[in-house]
């Protein structure tokens, strides 16, 4: 076609032809769903949350509770002071000790109190044979020479050692957060599976049974989600002992009710349709209708409910281990990270910032994941 | 539109830039170089005050209590929490002082005979109970029997009926009231009969289980009397006027107080705030004028400021319970082990970060006898400060587990308390660190976790003990074979044998020197994991005196005064 101004052929297969590219409706759903930013960042986010917490403690020299009361509380960001001899630094804690930080970044040990000089406000601490002051003074605390009363210099350096900061137990904190995510994830797994059988199979069942059948399994469901979950995980860790099992059989033995309600109405509103009447017509059995008819038919929601489920899964186990109800020492959580957290709020605010920001982007990328999700499968948006 | 957003947005950028910039320049310029420059930014040192500082015009105070008691009915509960009420709102027959001696309250004088089984007090003239009503020695008489009374479910009945003739024969409901040993000779007069010689018994009545309740209120709204401000009536300093529950209690003078002229302050408020870092935010807000428990990250920070922080040495151990009836804990060797391989000062001075001493013993120092504590000059038990690893893996190999090896998994239980937790991380850790065993750690509400301990359902658990009276006897019982509060189940004749002897010693010097045997006899027996010897702390500002504590954790708002701001 040199000369666009040529008249074309009119041909029936011409007229009949589908100009725009085929493609499949998985294929169409993933290009509506990668031409949304804020999916595909979710969906990045939660693949690097899964490496972070699958591989990362191949990575740490710590497991998450190795403990090293010798260095408490210690945030990722120090204000150190440059020590006399200047061969490192010297970093205040929050109980006012003075803790040996190496030039490189790394921890050492705590410095050993020498006296204490309360005329000057001072307490005077051994390092490496040469005494240094801790003037408390005023706000904020200093280090400084405690005869010549001159400050040493100040810097901001990164905690090598613990690159996130330790917890009140001298515990790493990046190394917990990543047994924490792996909690969380692994509440996700359980709720997306039992969502999917459980729900998916007694939501198809009670729709299209329809009639009494229907009005048992749904007062069923009502019932069941008429119960708190806090109450059942209470009452399952009477019998089971408290721990991750306990939150997971609570998790599995409730969290399908919603799915169940969702597949159900997608159920009626198919079943009534030609295609199934078809299909029954020509012998099919109703395992087969509902397999390979409606269940197919109504994935769209069914993935959307999954991915709006699993954020508030994870966010109940946050919410139960921040409670003291979920796993038990040392074991970590975010939520029992947070929860050890707030007592020290006032000191030590990373140890609470932390585990809270990871609570933050799983939900967001799940939820962001989910929104994508939603839209892309809506035909009535397609473009 | 979006162009204008973009302009608006750098300049705001290029605003906060300069900003910065002159923010940096004036810090450089004023960065101190030493000590003495941070100290001349200070203001003047406030002016001598001449003289006694003035009272403040509104002599009123707000007080944050952390925890709510069961109930504040002083004949039912044993529950510290309700500590703040009692001692306020109630007075005994003898009461104690700032310095922690013996004072007499509503009794002015006392004596016993000389074989120490009839104690006789003598009540002050004119006594009235807050609603003006008098208040007489049949008034004691019957908040003893009420004690007594199974009905009423005292919580610290054995207090009285351990002691008093035919206390025990009353509660099991085989005597009559007649002939129980308290006894009003006439109004004024209070005498009681002891089953046993007691040294220490004017230090017992000092308890406020001891104290009376008014017979009128009790009778007319039964166990609700505590409940409403008006039927509320004590005999303190302060009375109860409003009363908001789980939220706050407003005491006020109370004039019918014998002593009420030498009580200044007007109205004491107690505010109930469950967390501690939010009553610290209160009280370093200037809206609250003291706070009872302080979170133990921000102790240092707060000493050091002189924010007020009030350290009391109390007269108890924190320690763990080892279930001594139990394989293989039934081996002192075990226990040795178990002792020895704690980091005590890393556990004070890193985990829970207070101010205590290292304990080797169950039985804390505080009893002075001749002006020498008892526990002056006493061994350590082969115990250190710090973690003795390789003494403790002697002896857990000597027991038969060289190396940890056989040796089953241990239980450690503990209650929910965010500083009890952190400790039994942390000891956990270090047993598996220093004896290369193996602990599971597990914890419970504490009536759970107690009514578990009390049954000897548990391995090692979290435990500790204030005394309830100044006297060596309120912890040695915590050894004595089937005592109610020997929760670690431990055995000793020998040691039963010096208690025995101790309880009936009338001699201070004779009675000092058993209760030092007694220790050194069980304490290298090991038969609890002790901790530390418990400090009392709380916040309290400058500008409010005359607030004291007493080794028993009592505060006594009693010579409280607010001073001029």
């Amino acid at each position: 076609m040199e000369n666009k101004w040529e008249m074309l052929e009119s041909s029936n297969e011409e007229r009949e032809k589908i100009w725009k590219k085929n493609r499949t409706f998985a294929g169409d759903v993933w290009f509506r769903f990668r031409h949304k930013p804020t999916a595909i960042a979710g969906l990045v986010i939660i693949l690097l949350l899964l490496v972070f917490a699958l591989a990362g403690p191949m990575f740490t020299d710590y497991s998450y509770s190795k403990q090293n009361l010798e260095v408490v509380n210690i945030p990722p960001l120090m204000k150190v002071f440059c020590a006399p001899d200047e061969d490192g630094y010297l970093y205040i804690t929050q109980s006012l000790k003075v803790v040996w930080v190496n030039r490189d970044g790394t921890l050492g040990t705590q410095l050993k109190k020498v006296r204490e000089d309360s005329a000057s406000s001072m307490t005077i601490f051994d390092c490496n044979g040469k005494e240094v002051g801790l003037y408390y003074g005023k706000k904020p605390y200093v280090l400084a020479d405690p005869n010549t009363r001159v400050l040493y210099s100040t810097e901001k350096i990164w905690n090598k050692s613990y690159i996130l900061g330790t917890d009140s137990l001298g515990r790493d904190i990046l190394t917990r957060l990543m047994y924490g995510t792996r909690v969380s994830l692994m509440v996700a797994f359980v709720a997306v599976l039992v969502n999917m059988i459980i729900g998916i199979i007694f939501g198809g069942i009670s729709g299209y049974a329809g009639g009494m059948v229907d009005t048992v399994m749904m007062r069923i469901v009502d019932i069941i989600s008429t119960i708190p979950l806090t109450l059942y995980v209470i009452l399952i860790m009477v019998i089971m002992g408290s721990g991750l099992k306990s939150i997971i059989v609570a998790l599995g033995t409730v969290y399908w009710v919603d799915m169940a309600r969702v597949v159900r109405g997608q159920v009626l509103s198919l079943k009534g349709q030609e295609f199934v009447l078809a299909a029954r017509t020509i012998g099919s059995s109703t395992k087969s209708i509902l397999m390979q008819h409606l269940i197919p038919n109504a994935m769209g929601s069914i993935l959307v409910t999954v991915t709006m489920l699993i954020p508030s899964a994870i966010f109940m186990e946050a919410f139960l281990g921040f409670l003291g109800i979920g796993l038990q020492p040392p074991l970590a959580s975010l939520g029992t990270m947070c929860n050890d957290a707030t007592e020290n709020l006032r000191s030590c605010p990373h140890q609470l910032f932390i585990p809270a920001l990871v609570i933050c982007l799983i939900m967001f990328a799940f939820n962001f994941v989910g929104d994508g999700l939603r839209d892309a499968l809506d035909p009535k948006l397609k473009k | 539109m979006k162009k204008k957003l973009t302009l608006l947005l750098a300049l705001c950028l290029v605003c906060t830039g300069v900003f910065a910039g002159c923010g940096s320049k004036e810090e450089k310029a004023e960065a101190p170089q030493t000590i003495d420059d941070i100290e001349g930014e200070e203001a003047e040192a406030p002016a001598e005050e001449a003289g006694e500082a003035a009272l403040a015009d509104a002599q009123e105070m707000v007080f944050v209590l952390n925890n709510e008691p069961d109930t504040i009915d002083p004949t039912i509960t044993n529950n510290s929490f309700a500590t703040p009420f009692l001692i306020n709102c109630f007075e005994g027959l003898v009461t104690y002082d700032e310095n922690g001696e013996v004072v007499p309250g509503n009794a002015e004088s006392w004596e016993c005979n000389d074989d120490l089984t009839v104690y006789t007090f003598h009540l002050r003239d004119g006594l009235k109970w807050s609603d003006g009503s008098p208040l007489t020695a049949n008034d004691y008489v019957y908040s003893a029997l009420r004690v007594l009374d199974p009905a009423t479910g005292a919580q610290y009945v054995n207090m009285i009926s351990d002691y008093v003739v035919n206390g025990t024969e009353y509660y099991a409901g085989t005597a009559s009231a007649e002939e129980v040993g308290i006894k009003a000779l006439d109004d004024l007069t209070l005498e009681f009969t002891l089953v046993a010689p007691c040294p220490y018994f004017v230090d017992l009545v000092s308890m406020w289980v001891y104290f009376p309740v008014q017979e009128a209120t009790v009778e007319a709204n039964g166990d609700k009397w505590t409940a409403s401000a008006d039927t509320y009536i004590g005999n303190g300093p302060f009375k109860v006027t409003e009363i908001k529950m789980g939220e706050s209690y407003v005491l006020e003078k109370n004039e019918n107080y014998w002593d009420a002229e030498n009580v200044t302050l007007d109205k004491l408020t107690y505010r109930y705030i469950l967390d501690v870092s939010t009553a610290l935010t209160a009280y370093e807000n200037g809206e609250v004028d003291g706070v009872r428990t302080i979170p133990s990250s921000d102790m240092a920070r707060l000493k050091a400021e002189n924010a007020g922080v009030q350290t009391v040495g109390s007269y108890g151990t924190v320690y763990y319970d080892i279930n001594c009836s139990k394989e293989p804990y039934d081996n002192p060797l075990v226990r040795k082990a178990l002792c020895l391989a704690i980091d005590r000062e890393a556990l004070i001075n890193n985990v829970a970060q207070l101010d205590a001493q290292p304990a080797f013993s169950f039985y804390a120092p505080g009893y002075v006898v001749d002006g020498k504590d008892l526990t002056e000059g006493r061994s350590d038990f082969g115990l250190s400060a710090n973690a003795d690893v390789e003494a403790a893996q002697a002896a857990l190999a000597e027991a038969g587990y060289p190396n940890g090896e056989g040796f089953p998994t241990v239980q450690l239980s503990f209650y929910s308390d965010d500083n009890v937790k952190k400790i039994a991380e942390a000891i956990k850790e270090m047993w598996e660190q220093n004896l290369g065993i193996k602990v599971e750690v597990s914890s419970a509400d504490w009536a759970v976790f107690y009514d578990a301990v009390q049954n000897g359902n548990y391995e090692v658990a979290a435990m500790g003990w204030s005394a309830d009276y100044v006297n060596p006897m309120s912890f040695l019982p915590l050894l004595y074979t089937d005592d109610v509060t020997n929760n670690s189940f431990y055995s000793n004749p020998d040691y039963d044998a010096i208690v025995d002897q101790v309880k009936a010693e009338k001699d201070p010097s004779k009675f000092a020197e058993l209760v030092k045997q007694a220790d050194e006899l069980v304490s290298a027996d090991y038969p609890v994991l002790p901790l530390y010897y418990k400090s009392n702390n709380y916040l309290i500002k400058d500008y409010i005196q005359g607030v004291y504590m007493t080794s028993s954790s009592n505060l006594y708002f009693k010579n409280a005064k607010v001073l001029a701001k």
